[in-house]
């Protein structure tokens, strides 16, 4: 993932920790779901998100939410699916 | 950290509301979260919440319930051994006291057949013994076939089992001692189905839990409900506190929610007494009644027990929730409130985040992911409107209807179903709001964050729940048709 990719990740993510009354920071390694600062409906937004702008077909494995639950978890699971 | 600490940067004092929040914020001042830590602190946090739960269980199963939390937030090798005693225990001796309804549902078949050999409260612990086995044994199943169709599609194989042992009980052949043997299995059963595929889909992952840890939050003594509060093991786990001081402050989050639910019941209180008592403000049951007897209420009355109802069973669900979750965060689990807020809610969608958190994880995890991989994948908007009616409509009234399966022998199947119209409609229109809602969101379409936007947001969200509790209420005693003539008599229509 290129720098600006994960700007945008980070973009995506801030923005949905807003919507949810969450304004505070956000770090690269923090947890996001199991944390519980961003639920599951949320979680299928970050799947879209991540469906549209990397093209990973989420239907090809089990779905476990521990492998997005941080900025660079969800890096590291981009990167393994190309 | 000291209470000064807290004013705002440039020694303006803050507001009362700010102050007010900044009074409660007693775990995040280091002094009080050392206290906390120390034995007359443990013990402090222990008296207020045996005080606190005591209001709400006997005082065995608040004792109970309070010791076995902070034994197991203190003891972390042992934690699982006390989560699984405290949670049998409680279930067994309020099954054998018929504190709980495993005994009263299994009895109604037993004066239905007229069986007088078998006790309802030893079939219903002798029932519970075998799925506390047969949940082992299960568990180890999944995970030697981890293809198999209850590992894959857990909650759809359990509703379809729940399906086929409530038929059965139906069934005009089946008569005497079979059936009651299928009917205690079934109302046994029924609780744990929306527990049991938390369990399995762990067992499927990578580093599943403990068997024990499973058997222990099948209806945990913090919440020995239908519903998941915690979710599953693999939840809980996560949850954990990893210091002393997360611990600590876990734990006084857990005094302070206990004390917010007391605080709760008593408005509750207030609000009956001071409206249903003094001002004589009738049941929404008995506005109905009476405009169906042609002698209806004034409408003003009418929107008044409408209102003041769904304020009492706002206030309940958020009760319990705190309650529950206040527990299990004495037992060091940081987890979510079970009731946030709801009425900051925004929008439809924020309504059915906030209000009852845990039922809506369930029918998320349950209902909502599984049809959201599957279907209308290359239509986004179709998708995410398809997956929220799978959870809000169909989970919602599954679980409901699943909840009072004890209706399918009071009244028979067809009335068990046709009764149950009303709430049906409900959760069509509820999942279309909460879908209409999704998607606007998704579009950019926001709420104001001005103040007349937030108290627009209030009222619309609001005055749509309020006009959805005469359908939600859940009593069976009124048709759709009659709950909607009398909707549309409130606006004048009729």
């Amino acid at each position: 993932m290129d720098i600006a990719a994960k700007q945008k990740l980070r973009d995506f993510l801030v923005e949905s920790l807003e919507k949810h009354g969450d304004k505070n920071p956000l770090s690269d390694t923090e947890s996001i779901f199991v944390s519980g600062r961003l639920d599951s409906f949320a979680t299928m937004n970050l799947v879209m998100f991540l469906e549209e702008s990397f093209g990973i077909d989420f239907s090809d494995f089990e779905f476990d939410v521990s492998l997005l639950d941080s900025v660079d978890a969800i890096e590291a699971f981009v990167e393994s699916q190309r | 950290m000291s209470a000064t600490a807290t004013l705002p940067q440039g020694g303006r004092k803050p507001s009362g509301h700010a102050s007010l929040r900044s009074f409660l914020a007693i775990d995040e001042r280091q002094g009080i979260v050392a206290f906390a830590q120390t034995r007359p602190g443990q013990l402090l946090i222990y008296v207020i919440a045996l005080a606190v739960v005591s209001r709400y269980l006997d005082h065995w199963a608040a004792g109970l319930a309070v010791s076995a939390a902070m034994a197991a937030a203190a003891l972390p090798p042992l934690r699982n051994a006390i989560l699984f005693t405290a949670t049998w225990t409680m279930t067994l001796v309020e099954t054998g006291l018929g504190d709980n309804d495993f005994a009263e549902r299994i009895g109604i078949v037993l004066q239905q057949e007229n069986i007088t050999e078998f006790s309802a409260a030893w079939l219903a612990t002798g029932f519970l013994l075998l799925i506390l086995i047969g949940t082992s044994g299960m568990l180890v199943m999944v995970r030697r076939n981890p293809q198999s169709l209850l590992a894959r599609r857990p909650m759809l194989t359990l509703l379809a089992l729940e399906a086929v042992l409530c038929g059965l009980t139906t069934l005009d052949i089946l008569q005497g001692l079979p059936r009651l043997m299928l009917w205690s299995l079934l109302v046994t059963l029924t609780p744990f189905i929306w527990f049991l595929p938390y369990a399995i889909v762990d067992q499927r992952s990578k580093a599943p839990s403990p068997p024990l840890l499973h058997l222990a939050v099948l209806r945990p003594f913090w919440s020995p409900t239908y519903l998941p509060f915690g979710k599953g093991a693999a939840f809980l786990r996560k949850s954990l506190p990893k210091t002393p001081d997360e611990l600590a402050v876990t734990q006084l989050k857990a005094v302070k929610l206990l004390l917010w639910s007391t605080a709760l019941l008593a408005l509750k209180t207030g609000l009956t007494w001071t409206f249903g008592e003094q001002l004589n403000i009738p049941s929404v049951a008995q506005t109905l009644d009476a405009f169906l007897q042609d002698q209806p209420y004034p409408i003003g009355l009418s929107w008044s027990a409408l209102i003041l109802s769904t304020t009492q069973f706002a206030l309940q669900i958020a009760i319990w929730a705190h309650l529950f979750i206040g527990i299990a965060r004495l037992a060091g689990y940081r987890l979510p409130r079970g009731s946030w807020r709801p009425l900051e809610s925004r929008n439809l969608m924020d309504y059915f985040n906030r209000f009852h958190y845990y039922f809506k994880e369930l029918l998320v995890d349950f209902f909502f992911t599984p049809t959201f991989f599957k279907m209308f994948r290359s239509h986004p908007r179709l998708r995410m409107f398809f997956a929220t009616f799978m959870a809000a409509a169909v989970g919602n009234a599954l679980w409901h209807f699943v909840r009072d399966i004890d209706l399918v022998a009071r009244l028979g199947l067809a009335a068990a179903l046709e009764t149950y119209a009303s709430y049906v409609f409900y959760c069509v229109i509820l999942a279309t709001g909460v879908g209409l809602s999704q998607i606007r969101l998704n579009a950019g379409i926001r709420p104001s964050p001005t103040l007349p936007g937030k108290l627009y947001s209030f009222l619309c969200v609001w005055s749509f729940v309020v006009c959805m509790h005469l359908f939600s209420d859940g009593s069976r005693n009124h048709t759709l048709g009659e709950r909607l003539s009398f909707l549309a008599s409130l606006f004048g229509v009729i």
